[in-house]
């Protein structure tokens, strides 16, 4: 993907200045962040190999992320955090625009994220999360943060379909490695959630 | 009588095996109590165990050149089972003696504990889980540990392994965490175990290579982790069927 990404993201193309397979969406907000970007990163998860157009675009000012677009799903703002598969290594693509450049996009309300929640959700490392809130202007550092966890919990949707995935690649994975006679008969599937 | 556990989360940096030999101690006070490395292709509970200069491992037992017992050392009032860290004993060692030195340990034990990898990408990696009575899952109050921590029970579910509870660890926030714990239950099959402190004990332990109940035992992530085990009901199944149940298991592929 070059850019002007996708769907309800329209971002002008930019300049590829930083693009390599990095270990966690971690090493990309960091980079980002230590370059102070302003544009966009395009970050497409290893586990997207099995699947068409899996990838998250993100854009920064000056480091600190403001939109948050996940391609697949075509979920925007904190939806697209939970939606994007951010677990593993990805290629990171990071491009350069000029600061006006993203002034219209950056009023797309719904596709906007708080400083710290792509760094909260899709890492966990608290400590990455408030180096971007700290960086945010102060307009945006003031603004209420959901809390990730809370969010996360509540979308039972997401979380079936976690919970369906990994159903599935246990099962296909049990019959690569020759266990699926370990695999419990009783388990259908079919109840994802609160099967308590 | 013995219930065979995997400490497991789906990926590294939980403070897994912090937690299994923490749970172990702990557990110890009342029952017979062994703790086994099995995550023999990037293993560290020796580090944390004081086990670091030992001549034999479970490399060694799995590589047919020791017996099951000379990798045994009686440490904190438990059986404790380090792995070697060298390439070339995971490359000798010989994943399908896992099954028989784990049936060996079932026999003489009320609770085994199997720190597992923190992966769920390779058949020797899944064994652990596959294989025991329950399966204690570990987590960080993060997205992304909670999305992992889903995923290695639903791999567990497959198997016919259940929750027997899960544990929050490296918790910062106090106020936060009961909230996050009581939201997060209705999509595990066991209860919350406890939540444990984020604790500069646990590195420092980790450097005297002690547990970190042995190391700092007043410490309140010391206390997080007894409170944990009591909560922790141990169902003791037959030894023999547990030893059977390892045995008769599928041999992993060679890594």
């Amino acid at each position: 993907m070059s850019v002007g990404p996708t769907g309800r993201l329209a971002v002008p193309h930019g300049t590829l200045v930083h693009s390599r397979v990095v270990e966690s969406v971690a090493v990309a907000f960091r980079e980002a962040l230590d370059r102070s970007l302003t544009g966009y990163a395009v970050l497409t998860p290893q586990a997207a190999l099995l699947l068409e157009e899996a990838a998250g675009v993100f854009t920064f000012e000056g480091g600190v992320p403001v939109l948050a677009y996940d391609v697949a799903s075509d979920a925007g703002g904190t939806d697209a955090l939970t939606a994007f598969p951010a677990g593993g290594p990805c290629r990171a693509e990071l491009y350069e625009l000029p600061a006006d450049a993203l002034d219209a996009v950056h009023e797309t309300d719904e596709l906007r994220v708080p400083p710290g929640a792509p760094a909260d959700h899709l890492t966990g490392d608290t400590a990455l999360a408030d180096r971007c809130r700290e960086r945010a202007p102060a307009d945006r550092r003031d603004a209420e943060e959901s809390d990730p966890l809370a969010a996360f919990l509540a979308d039972e949707d997401r979380i079936a379909a976690i919970q369906e995935e990994a159903q599935a690649e246990a099962a296909r994975r049990a019959e690569e490695w020759g266990l699926d006679d370990h695999l419990d008969a009783d388990d259908s599937g079919t109840e994802a959630t609160d099967r308590r | 009588m013995v219930e065979a556990f995997a400490v497991a989360s789906g990926k590294g940096g939980t403070g897994k095996t912090t937690s299994t030999l923490a749970l172990g101690m702990a557990l110890a006070e009342e029952h017979d109590v062994t703790v086994v490395d099995a995550d023999t292709g990037m293993a560290n509970l020796l580090f944390h165990a004081g086990l670091a200069e030992v001549d034999v491992t479970l490399h060694d037992v799995l590589a047919g050149d020791a017996p099951t017992d000379a990798a045994a050392y009686e440490r904190f009032g438990m059986r404790v089972v380090p792995c070697g860290t060298s390439l070339a004993g995971f490359r000798d060692a010989d994943p399908e003696r896992l099954r028989s030195v784990v049936a060996d340990l079932a026999r003489d034990t009320d609770v085994l504990l199997l720190d597992s990898p923190a992966a769920l990408g390779s058949k020797s990696a899944i064994l652990p889980v596959v294989l025991a009575d329950r399966v204690v899952v570990v987590l960080n109050p993060t997205v992304p540990s909670l999305s992992d921590a889903l995923k290695v029970q639903e791999y567990a579910r497959s198997y016919g392994t259940d929750t027997a509870g899960v544990l929050f660890n490296r918790v910062r926030d106090d106020g936060a965490i009961d909230r996050v714990a009581e939201q997060a239950e209705r999509y595990f099959d066991g209860p919350t175990l406890g939540t444990v402190p984020e604790s500069d004990a646990v590195q420092s332990g980790r450097q005297a290579g002690e547990p970190l109940l042995a190391h700092a035992p007043d410490s309140p992530a010391a206390r997080a982790y007894r409170e944990a085990a009591a909560t922790l009901e141990v169902r003791s199944g037959a030894a023999e069927d547990v030893a059977a149940r390892f045995r008769s298991a599928v041999v992993p592929d060679p890594p």
